[in-house]
């Protein structure tokens, strides 16, 4: 009988923890869910050091995310009369719904934060450079995604920090040169912010949102494997590919003599061995269930000991004081507060400049890099490579500043977007007038 | 010639053109259905005329109604709407009586008096809504439409 469970446990979860090289090798085409995976990862890709495991912290988190969100659906009413009660139905009288509600919220920061230190890894160690030039614009269209998942999402509570983001959020749509007033019109679906709007948020960040982002990170994975695994590895395969691999008689690898060469697996198989390499089952796997261990415990105590906040209902005519979007996007605000542009008699909004211009202008460059950058391509997969360092400045300072922004933006902007130091008290502000 | 079989349209050719040319249509057509399912046809909206209530209930000075994020100057028998919508992005701009002047607490824009931008992002003045008189005598404004800062509405029969 122990026998018999013993087989059916491993015909489950087989082969997870194989009990042969044999076993370990086949593990990756016979197990559905390892498909994904190569045979054999390198020491260099298994290190901490190297990647710091960013992007897999990050698909932890969207997981994470995705279980969350689902059940908070259940008890979440997309009504502008009901949304906010049901959200504060939610922290206070659903059984744990404070905790789920609060490890979703905690999620989605990190994954901002946690998106964003995945780009400067990238950067750093030149991964985004020849072929992996198309994985670093699914990165970034990710991290795009991720951003809007995080506004969509709190605008849901249609508590006063969503509604006030809202009406920001519009206002700059509406700063879009020629279309901005169809674009305004057609999300806010009307003139005034209002139900249809919420609706529509509402199926962006159910819907749409998450499956561009499930469809992207699959594509993402696949690239990687197609691009030779991390770009740590990029050296030894290229160093691989000078040398003369000896066919194999019994395979085929140049497709019976259509394409020349060997392709790219072949050289990663070829220059991985015993020394230098272990089998992804179950080395890999095994460190990934520890990454998604260690994120779910760093969102569950964060839940746990930091609740979330939510705001007073949405009112149209009271603006908070002072009105402050999320630090993710305080650098945003500072900025449309401060670029409005006066030349002669034409003015450029703020809205325009630091809502929309600046922003694409960051996008557009990060697009761009790539073929700007002329760094040797023994740069590729090296951290801080000493051939790159006037790029890495001009990245750490662009970086900075909008760090610098987002922190003049949380600590140092009191009511009506004044300037006051930490130790300057603000004043007080009458609620009505 | 075999020039001329060149030119000529075979069926297999035209069949292939009139198939894709068929999938274009018929891919644009849908995706146009579909963006016009997204533009409201009615809008259960409040209406951009409306009453604000009798001339006499206004005291004299600056009195804000929140609902409408509408200011009512009044001096005298002279009347102003003034919209509390800031240019910026849309917040709502305070009136501070100490310091007769507007401020927009999400970007910190500030308005003078009469609603000028004087500093801040704001990249336009308040906008100034008509005024008139209904049947009942009830004063209407009309946010949809906008008038210049030297706008005033007098109430002709308490004049005298």
């Amino acid at each position: 009988m122990k026998e018999k469970l013993i087989v059916l446990w491993r015909n489950l979860i087989w082969p997870w923890s194989p009990q042969s090289n044999r076993e370990a090798s086949e593990s990756v085409v016979k197990n559905f869910w390892l498909h994904w995976f190569p045979s054999r990862i390198s020491l260099w890709s298994m290190s901490w050091g190297y990647s710091l495991w960013l992007g897999t912290i990050a698909a932890c988190l969207f997981v994470i995310l995705a279980i969350t969100g689902l059940l908070l659906l259940y008890f979440y009413i997309p009504s502008v009369q009901d949304a906010y009660w049901s959200v504060k139905d939610i922290d206070n009288v659903v059984v744990f719904g404070w905790l789920l509600r609060a490890q979703h919220r905690w999620a989605a920061h990190l994954m901002v934060a946690v998106v964003f230190f995945h780009l400067v890894r990238v950067f750093f160690t030149t991964a985004y450079r020849a072929q992996r030039v198309w994985n670093w614009y699914i990165g970034i269209a990710l991290f795009v995604l991720t951003l809007f998942l995080s506004f969509t999402g709190y605008i849901l509570p249609w508590d006063q920090l969503a509604y006030w983001a809202l009406t920001i959020a519009m206002g700059i749509a509406r700063e879009f040169p020629i279309l901005g007033k169809s674009i305004r019109f057609i999300f806010v679906g009307g003139n005034i912010l209002g139900q249809s709007s919420l609706l529509r948020f509402f199926v962006f960040h159910n819907f749409f949102l998450p499956t561009l982002v499930v469809i992207l990170f699959a594509l993402h994975m696949w690239r990687i494997r197609k691009d030779g695994g991390l770009a740590c590895m990029d050296k030894l395969i290229h160093e691989t590919r000078l040398k003369e691999i000896p066919l194999s008689p019994t395979k085929t690898y140049s497709l019976l003599g259509v394409t020349e060469g060997t392709t790219i697996q072949v050289a990663t198989t070829e220059a991985l061995d015993e020394s230098n390499s272990v089998h992804a089952s179950p080395h890999l796997t095994r460190r990934i269930a520890l990454v998604f261990l260690v994120t779910t415990i760093v969102t569950l105590v964060l839940a746990l000991f930091f609740p979330v906040p939510l705001e007073e209902p949405a009112n149209p005519s009271v603006t908070p004081i002072p009105a402050k979007a999320p630090w993710y996007f305080l650098w945003l605000q500072e900025l449309t507060a401060i670029t409005t542009l006066k030349i002669g008699k034409i003015t450029i909004s703020g809205g325009l400049i630091g809502g929309i211009l600046v922003p694409g202008f960051l996008l557009l460059l990060a697009i761009v890099w790539p073929f700007l950058d002329k760094s040797p391509i023994d740069a590729i997969g090296v951290w801080f490579h000493k051939r790159r360092r006037i790029q890495n400045i001009v990245f750490v300072f662009i970086s900075l500043t909008v760090i610098a922004l987002i922190i003049i933006g949380v600590y140092l902007r009191g009511p009506y977007w004044k300037f006051y130091w930490p130790w300057q008290p603000w004043p007080e502000i009458p609620t009505l007038f | 010639m075999p020039e001329e079989k060149d030119t000529k349209i075979t069926r297999r050719f035209f069949l292939e053109v009139f198939g894709k040319a068929a999938v274009v249509v018929a891919v644009l057509a849908e995706a146009f259905g579909a963006i016009k399912a997204f533009i409201p046809q009615v809008l259960y909206e409040p209406p951009s005329k409306f009453k604000i209530g009798k001339p006499e209930d206004f005291p004299e000075g600056i009195t804000f109604l929140s609902k409408y994020k509408l200011y009512i100057f009044r001096k005298g028998n002279d009347f102003n709407a003034v919209s509390a919508i800031c240019t910026h992005l849309n917040c709502v701009a305070d009136w501070k009586p100490e310091e007769r002047e507007f401020y927009c607490s999400c970007h910190g824009s500030v308005f003078s008096e009469d609603g000028t931008n004087v500093a801040g992002p704001a990249p336009r003045p308040l906008s100034w809504h008509p005024l008139s008189l209904s049947p009942d005598s009830n004063l209407v404004v009309e946010t949809n439409k906008q008038v210049s800062h030297d706008y005033k509405f007098s109430l002709q029969g308490e004049k005298s």
